[in-house]
């Protein structure tokens, strides 16, 4: 069977109430009425037995006949059944009829159990095209002539247990059915009360312009409220991030207007220089294209590593081989520093972005060349160290640098919040590292190293 | 207009039964009755006037032989009659128990009182009191008896003059007599005292209410016992001396029924004049034309049904129909009945002092 898809509640509630009540009127309808039935054929088999009583009382046995004495109210007592016909015997220890209708259909019962049978049963039958209910009432007698037992029988037709039961049923039911009805206006009534609130927040955020994203006010039922705080909690991040966006926009802007300028008054000077003077305009011109190509590259990198997270692709890949490959790629500037790369595992498995996470750990690395070099060249090395701790992966990346301040530390991850030592860089290596930390599920912490140096660690959960 | 609405609504009812699929009743529709033809008269002429196309075939017997005769031609498929109508309506309530009646359920049908139908099949259509009737000629001075109990003294304390001058049906040859007698033995438990008193008296028996109702007239019965009242109010309007008596202890009422036979060849017309008799009109018609008391309550007071005012009749009880009138017609009963009636009568009538009490015992002890 094809269920309705129902896009409506009040279609839903209707339907689900009008299969439960349709089931339950059904039962109850097959329960009232053998109920009823039960009931009716207990009352009215009363008046049966009644009747053949009184007839049976009547009957006395003599050695030539059996002779009864109807009385008048055996017959008459039934029409408390006020239509129904009524049918009596009575069957002498030969089983012949002694007085009566001949003709009445045999109970089995006493045929094959007369010896046995209870003296007084019931059992339908027809008779003259109409159902009938009989009563068999038996008399043990012993006289001489006459032994063995004395049936009487008395019938009625059906027609007041049938109305009894249609009556009794009409009765149970209706209330059933009243209630029904009520059930379901009542229940139209109140998912109408209840998406009125949901109506109103559509029209205030119809009417709203595109800007306004304040918080919805107006009060809603309990069942709505989780549903209007997600949507306020979303607004207020919307507007958070379109903050942060204006912010990353004009900062960027800026950022990227500085070399820009550096870039063309050097070329300026150099266009209007001397030969001599020329070549120290152009390394300096060369240097600031150099810096504005890494601070695109960085923009560019920030805006993968945002979308890919959104994106949430996740594989299962070797961090080992991610690191190593990374190293790789940064070697090309990494010529003058001593890397070391150690591990005591064979593979380190997890589940994540490959691409993200080669990305965080390069900007790592081009943080430590740039910002972990030591006076001392002997002592400048940079060492990863992977291993497995926490139930994860961590990576501790260690360099000789100066290390950080504690603002520095503490800003760890903003924009465009350039450390104090003022070596270059737009300040956004560490946010995409963050990021990337972040949409792993994993951490990133810095730390100063006590011999000097900055000890920067990245974590990720196992999967 | 009512009445033609009836009329159509009873055409189309019949319609469905009717296989034929006849547009409108026509034809024939024999009544068995009991009735005698004059004082059905006027009804069939006003019907006839009413509905011309169908053709009434009344067909007049006494109880007995009409219950058998229908009988016979039910159970062997002749053609017969459409209609019963008879006042021995315990014999008509044997044969709707037995399945021989067709329902019939109509506006006039449902007005009727409640103890007047049964099953939507058998309807009263007239009742009347069962009376003593007496010729106060004969009487001379004597206080008439007013109640039964006045009746029994009255013929214990004056046996010379009521020998031979009390009369009433012969149960064993008139269906109408047994069963008033059997109603009597059933309401009142001095019966049996009144039928040993009536024994004494060398009570006469008669087969039908006509003969009786001469000897009346002729002065050679000076009371008759459970007389049906429409019968001696006809004398009595066409100028006999005659005094009607509704007792005062109680007066039974009995009903005319009818019902349309299962085996009727024509039932849609049946079907219409049944109606028609119980309409208002065909009431008012019996009740004013025939001296039928109407069973309509429309159509007159329970007393003024009867034509009398309401001081000078005993409390009024109608039989009402239903199974218990089968009671009296079971083989065992009925023969015990009628041998307890013999004995009654002819013990007395030889023996005219000795039996009371055993008469009194012998009927006591068939209740």
């Amino acid at each position: 069977m094809q269920w309705p898809e129902w896009n409506s509640i009040r279609g839903r509630l209707l339907w689900h109430l009008g299969i439960v009540f349709a089931c339950g009127l059904v039962a109850l309808y097959l329960a009232a009425t053998s109920y009823a039935r039960l009931a009716a054929d207990r009352s009215f088999d009363r008046l049966l037995l009644g009747s053949a009583g009184s007839i049976a009382e009547t009957v006395s046995v003599t050695p030539g006949e059996i002779r009864v004495d109807i009385p008048y109210a055996a017959l008459d007592m039934l029409s408390a059944a006020p239509d129904d016909k009524v049918f009596y015997r009575v069957i002498g220890t030969d089983g012949n009829t002694v007085t009566g209708y001949a003709d009445l259909p045999n109970d089995p019962a006493t045929q094959s159990r007369s010896r046995t049978a209870e003296p007084t049963h019931y059992f339908d039958s027809r008779y003259r095209g109409d159902g009938v209910r009989f009563v068999m009432m038996g008399r043990e007698v012993r006289t001489s002539g006459h032994s063995g037992w004395i049936w009487v029988q008395v019938g009625q037709t059906l027609e007041a247990r049938d109305a009894f039961t249609r009556d009794m049923t009409i009765r149970a039911l209706a209330p059933i059915l009243a209630l029904t009805v009520l059930a379901v206006l009542v229940s139209w009534a109140t998912v109408s009360r209840a998406v009125r609130p949901i109506e109103a927040i559509g029209r205030n955020l119809e009417s709203r312009s595109a800007s306004d994203l304040s918080p919805i006010t107006s009060p809603v039922p309990d069942e709505i409220a989780p549903m209007v705080r997600a949507v306020n909690e979303f607004m207020s991040r919307l507007e958070n991030n379109i903050g942060v966006l204006r912010t990353f926009i004009a900062t960027a802007a800026h950022q990227l207007r500085t070399p820009l300028t550096a870039l063309l008054v050097q070329i300026r000077s150099a266009e209007t220089s001397s030969a001599a003077a020329r070549g120290k305009s152009l390394s300096a011109a060369s240097q600031s294209a150099n810096r504005l190509a890494r601070l695109v590259d960085q923009l560019l990198s920030d805006a993968m590593v945002a979308h890919r997270a959104e994106e949430r692709c996740a594989i299962e890949f070797d961090l080992k081989k991610v690191i190593e490959q990374s190293l790789q790629e940064t070697l090309p500037i990494s010529h003058e520093a001593d890397i070391r790369f150690t591990t005591n595992l064979s593979q380190a498995p997890m589940v994540g972005d490959d691409v993200m996470v080669a990305e965080a750990i390069k900007n790592l690395l081009h943080n430590a060349l740039r910002h972990g070099g030591s006076a001392d060249p002997d002592n400048n090395s940079i060492e990863l160290i992977l291993q497995e701790r926490n139930d994860g992966l961590e990576l501790a990346i260690s360099d000789s640098g100066c290390g950080m301040t504690e603002v520095e530390l503490a800003d760890v991850g903003e924009r465009f919040k350039i450390g104090s030592s003022g070596r270059g860089g737009a300040g956004l290596g560490l946010a995409i590292v963050v990021q990337v930390a972040k949409s792993h599920r994993g951490t990133l912490s810095l730390a100063n190293r006590d011999g000097g140096g900055l000890r920067v660690t990245l974590w990720f959960p196992s999967p | 207009m009512h009445l033609l609405a009836v009329l159509a609504l009873v055409c189309l009812g019949a319609c469905e039964e009717n296989d034929v699929g006849r547009t409108a009743a026509s034809g024939v529709v024999t009544i068995y009755s009991t009735t005698d033809r004059e004082v059905f008269e006027p009804v069939i002429t006003d019907f006839s006037r009413l509905h011309p196309e169908i053709r009434l075939n009344y067909v007049e017997l006494d109880a007995q032989p009409l219950f058998e005769r229908f009988l016979h031609e039910a159970d062997r498929k002749l053609p017969g009659a459409d209609i019963m109508l008879s006042s021995a309506i315990d014999l008509q309530v044997k044969l709707v128990n037995d399945g021989y009646a067709l329902k019939h359920e109509t506006v006039n049908s449902a007005a009727l009182p409640p103890w007047a139908k049964w099953r939507d099949e058998i309807f009263g259509l007239t009742f009347e009191p069962v009376v003593m009737v007496a010729n106060s000629a004969q009487f001379a001075g004597r206080d008439i008896p007013r109640t039964r109990f006045d009746l029994v003294q009255s013929l214990r304390s004056d046996p010379g003059f009521w020998q031979g001058r009390i009369g009433t049906y012969d149960i064993a040859s008139s269906s109408v007599g047994y069963f008033l007698a059997a109603q009597d033995a059933r309401q009142s438990s001095e019966f049996g005292t009144l039928l040993g008193a009536m024994g004494d008296s060398q009570v006469r028996t008669y087969q039908n209410v006509s003969a009786l109702l001469d000897e009346l007239e002729a002065g050679k019965v000076a009371l008759g016992y459970n007389v049906l009242g429409s019968y001696a109010k006809r004398r009595v309007k066409l100028g006999s001396r005659l005094r009607i008596i509704y007792p005062d202890d109680y007066t039974l009422a009995v009903v005319r029924a009818a019902f349309i036979a299962r085996t009727s060849r024509n039932p849609a017309a049946a079907h219409v004049f049944l109606d028609y008799l119980m309409s208002v009109r065909g009431q008012q018609i019996l009740a004013t034309r025939s001296d039928l008391a109407a069973v309509r309550e429309e159509v007159g007071g329970p007393y003024g049904r009867i034509g009398e005012r309401g001081a000078s009749v005993g409390p009024l009880r109608p039989i009402p129909i239903g199974p218990g009138l089968l009671t009296y017609l079971d083989r065992q009963k009925r023969e015990r009945f009628l041998a307890n009636w013999q004995t009654a009568i002819a013990d007395h009538r030889r023996e005219p002092r000795a039996g009371v009490e055993s008469v009194a015992t012998a009927s006591r002890a068939n209740r």
